[in-house]
């Protein structure tokens, strides 16, 4: 028995080492790649022999990847902001009463994500062409400015708020703002967090609103500064390797740090 | 709750400021979401309904021309169209073992790993979750190139011939539907270890001593109790597998070697930003929201009849 659980505990760690290294390893590769000099970019070998910025100072030249990852910063804080703020007073609505079209007012903010973007992606570059959107970041934050998870997540860890405390503060008289702002939210300081940990990390990844949207390199987002960058390097790996690498910084950053939390909130909304 | 639903429903006319309050006040908080769903995605849908029945190149200065149900039957007799739905499904079909086969053997076999290493398995395998899609694209592009890409070299080194991961018809689907699934693999296997550890230990314990085996603890307590996250991200990966597969279509073969990439998602951009054919993509749109909306309706039914839970 003991040395059947010892093979299985074994076993166990072997799929798992396979799995981490399967996760792992091409970002490594991408990362030590875009360390190498050209002449060594083909060599195989696990490092570099004599690590280079050449590359990040290439791709520094070759395009605006600074003022891009500032655009990017601005589009996913200003988009989190925003689902966040949307996503609270909403759920705020479906918790604190009971009304008519209430039901109504919920499915169709849950069903919204079932509609496929490509579906709608017609119209919707019709209306932003309309409000003058086209090619900027504005653009890519106003349609984005309410997201399903967001108010799901919420009203979820606002329905096990406790009624006692929210009908107390209002037997004092404070308004339903009031207790939203100054009662509920202060407590809700963990699913506040993780709600925004994952607007910002999708709204980071958006690849095809932007790819719409963006005509230009300099107002771009990484993603589409990167196919850019793609379709103009072609096959100049080091340089590629490095701007993705520049790319991916902020998001690993932000996983480095707050690694339990970012993980754990992904898991509390399921896949996206 | 109860002192506003009261009012709402059966309070007497003369109350009618306090109703007034709290019938608009709801709607107050409500507004800024809903108004961004109905404005972007529902207005759209309709629009996008209405489209589908007329010819129209995008041009602001052009007018729809109405042609009834031409755009639907042109699309259904359309080789392209018939190439990119038997795609879609090869996409969903070459998922399923990424995101729920794998994974769910991996959690079966890791359920009783502790210790401090399982934190590190953990933060590792989560990793490609948070790369971004055209991130993922580009350094699989470089692993896979065909002249130094470093796994053909590896074929190589193993007196293996080249593949041609990205431009061999026979061989691209299957690349990309792998990148797909590279950065889902991790994240199912969390979901389902979770999903596995929740699971009241005294049941197992008590299967134990009436002297069942691992396999009959797996078949008869632990994936019965870990079905609902089993159905559920099956129903993901039906619903929008091939939706995620869309970034590594488009930046890597732009639906080639010859078409032999492409989907039904695939199709609309084109028809909508390459060909310009706005009709033609609307209706496809439509086409796939009926689709995809029957298969979803399908699948909740089928969970809320498969899953076990644990009560």
């Amino acid at each position: 028995m003991t040395n059947e659980r010892r093979i299985g505990r074994v076993a166990a760690h072997g799929v798992m080492i396979t799995l981490s290294v399967l996760a792992i390893f091409p970002v490594y590769w991408m990362i030590q790649s875009s360390f190498r000099a050209e002449n060594e970019i083909f060599s195989g070998g696990l490092f570099p022999s004599a690590p280079t910025f050449q590359n990040y100072l290439h791709v520094l030249s070759a395009m605006p990847i600074l003022r891009i990852l500032g655009n990017t910063v601005v589009m996913a804080g200003a988009t989190t902001l925003a689902q966040v703020a949307t996503g609270v007073l909403a759920a705020w609505a479906l918790v604190r009463w009971r009304f008519p079209g209430g039901a109504l007012a919920r499915s169709l903010i849950a069903l919204s994500w079932l509609v496929p973007f490509q579906v709608v992606m017609i119209p919707n570059y019709v209306l932003a062409a309309r409000l003058g959107l086209l090619d900027s970041v504005a653009g890519l934050v106003i349609p984005n400015a309410a997201a399903a998870f967001a108010v799901l997540v919420l009203y979820n860890a606002m329905r096990g708020f406790p009624r006692e405390v929210v009908e107390a503060a209002r037997m004092d008289g404070a308004g339903s703002l009031r207790i939203l702002l100054e009662v509920v939210l202060p407590n809700l300081r963990a699913p506040l967090a993780s709600v925004s940990i994952l607007c910002f990390i999708s709204a980071w990844n958006e690849y095809f609103w932007p790819l719409l949207l963006i005509r230009r390199m300099e107002n771009s987002v990484v993603q589409i500064g990167l196919q850019f960058f793609m379709t103009q390097e072609g096959n100049d790996w080091g340089p590629l390797m490095a701007a993705a690498t520049l790319a991916s910084l902020p998001i690993l950053a932000l996983y480095l740090v707050l690694q339990r939390q970012v993980v754990d909130s992904f898991m509390k909304s399921g896949i996206r | 709750m109860t002192d506003t639903t009261v009012f709402a429903a059966g309070a007497p006319p003369r109350a009618i400021p306090r109703i007034r309050l709290s019938t608009v006040e709801p709607w107050l908080y409500l507004a800024p979401a809903l108004a961004v769903v109905v404005l972007w995605v529902y207005v759209p849908l309709l629009q996008a309904f209405e489209l589908s029945f007329y010819q129209w190149n995008m041009l602001p200065r052009a007018t729809p021309r109405f042609v009834g149900l031409d755009n639907y039957r042109n699309l259904l007799g359309l080789p392209d169209m018939r190439q990119a739905v038997v795609n879609t499904i090869l996409y969903t079909i070459g998922l399923l073992p990424l995101s729920v086969g794998i994974p769910l053997a991996v959690a079966l076999v890791t359920g009783n790993l502790g210790g401090p290493l399982r934190n590190f398995y953990r933060a590792l395998i989560f990793v490609p979750m948070i790369v971004a899609p055209i991130v993922a694209a580009i350094l699989w592009r470089w692993l896979l190139n065909e002249d130094h890409g470093l796994v053909n070299a590896w074929l190589a080194g193993a007196g293996l011939a080249k593949v041609g991961f990205l431009s061999d018809p026979d061989v691209a689907l299957w690349t990309l539907v792998w990148i797909t699934g590279w950065k889902l693999i991790g994240f199912s296997t969390l979901l389902f270890a979770a999903a596995d550890s929740a699971i009241n230990p005294t049941y197992i314990e008590a299967a134990r001593m009436d002297g069942a085996s691992g396999w009959q603890i797996v078949r008869d307590i632990r994936l019965p109790l870990m079905s609902p996250t089993i159905l559920l991200i099956t129903m993901m990966t039906i619903l929008f597998g091939a939706q995620w597969s869309f970034v590594y279509i488009n930046a890597l073969t732009g639906g080639g070697p010859l078409r032999s990439t492409t989907n039904v998602f695939h199709v609309m951009w084109e028809y909508g930003f390459k060909t310009m054919a706005a009709g033609w993509s609307t209706a496809a749109g439509m086409l796939v929201f009926v689709v995809f909306g029957l298969i979803a309706l399908g699948c909740l039914a089928l969970m809320r009849r498969l899953a076990v839970y644990d009560e």
